[in-house]
This record gives C-alpha cells, structure tokens and sequence, in this order.
C-alpha cells in the first residue's frame, strides 16, 4: 500500500509542477513545449493506471504484485534500458547537429527515456514473456 | 509449453478470479496462462496442479518437438 500513496503523491506533485509550468506562461504555443507536457502527462496517466490497478487488485483481495507483474517489470526495464543506450547515441548525434541547448536534450532524454519504458511495458504486456 | 487450466477451471466450476485467489495470484496471471502467453514459476504450477489434485505434468503439457528443436541447434 505504501508503494501505491508514494506512486499518487509523486503523480500530484508532478501534476502541480506542470500546472504551475503552465500558469507561469512557460507553455506559451510553441510546438516543443506543447509536446514536453504532453508527455509528462501520458507518464503520469501511466503512473495513476498502475497505482489504480494495484487498488482495484487489493479491492479484489488479490496481492498487488505477483509474479507476472514483477516480471513485466523486470523485463520492461531491461529492455528499456537496452533501447536507451541507442537513445541516447541518437542525442549525441542530434547535439552535433542542432544548437538546442544542454538542458533541453537532457529533458528530452529524460522524458525519452520514460516514454521508452512506457512502450516497452505495453509491449511486454502484449505480447506476453511465453519463454521467459 | 501448454496447459489445460482453462478446460480443468470449467471442470472444476472455478472462476478466474477464484483460482488467482485460490493460488495467490492477480486474475491478470491467469489470464495470460490460459492465452499461453506466461510459463509460469515452478511454484505456481505446483500450486496451481494442487488445486486441481492433478501432477504438474497432466496440467502443464510439454511440446516434445521444440525441445528437441532447442536441444539438436
């Protein structure tokens, strides 16, 4: 239960970061940070799904985590971060070419990298681990 | 690998929520094993076996084929 408050508080917290981002005029139409909070928003969207998931499971008298969750995860993240590796080669590479600056392409990898495991876990889920 | 959890739950008039609770599982877990998409932990089948009073092997069905095809590459 612990795991799930820390997931909610963390999403609000983010959830307000965003909302006061956006009330300082920081979102101002520009296409790049149209899309950066469009993400973040997606990730918390995820975030309250599993926190919600493990609610209804614990509504259910179900364990919150099993087995198979525990290695979706444990899948998901290693891939992710097999993927991330190649990510961030492609950052490198869009630096070279681009004057964005070093704050940007470190959000961005950030965010990347959380949309990377994001695609993996709902690939792994999918898909299923038949021959894990 | 395959099994025939789906065809002993109907025998057994057990729902999925029942079995995953009957196991300690989420109904998530049973529903990939029947779809085939989850080889489970020894210990779930063992558990799993137990609850239908069966052996692992009358529940979990090896295919003799592809483990022949791992073993000769």
């Amino acid at each position: 239960m612990k795991k799930t408050i820390v997931g909610f508080v963390i999403s609000a917290l983010v959830l307000a970061a965003l909302a006061l981002w956006a009330l300082k005029g920081h979102i101002s139409g520009n296409i790049q940070e149209i899309v950066m909070a469009g993400i973040v928003l997606v990730l918390v969207g995820f975030a309250i799904y599993l926190g919600v998931s493990r609610v209804r499971s614990r509504l259910n008298r179900e364990p919150a985590e099993d087995e198979l969750s525990r290695k979706v995860m444990t899948r998901a993240s290693s891939l992710a971060y097999y993927i991330s590796i190649y990510f961030w080669l492609f950052i490198m590479y869009v630096s070279d070419k681009t004057s964005l600056e070093a704050h940007s392409l470190v959000g961005g990898g950030i965010l990347g990298m959380a949309v990377i495991f994001l695609l993996c876990w709902l690939g792994v889920k999918a898909f299923g681990m038949k021959n894990a | 690998m395959h099994n025939r959890i789906k065809e002993l739950r109907a025998r057994h008039d057990l729902s999925q929520q029942e079995l995953a609770r009957l196991v300690g599982v989420r109904r998530e877990t049973i529903v990939f094993l029947e779809k085939g998409k989850y080889n489970p932990s020894l210990r779930l089948a063992h558990d799993i076996a137990k609850t239908f009073g069966l052996p692992i092997e009358e529940v979990f069905l090896f295919d003799d084929e592809a483990a022949k095809k791992r073993v000769t590459v």
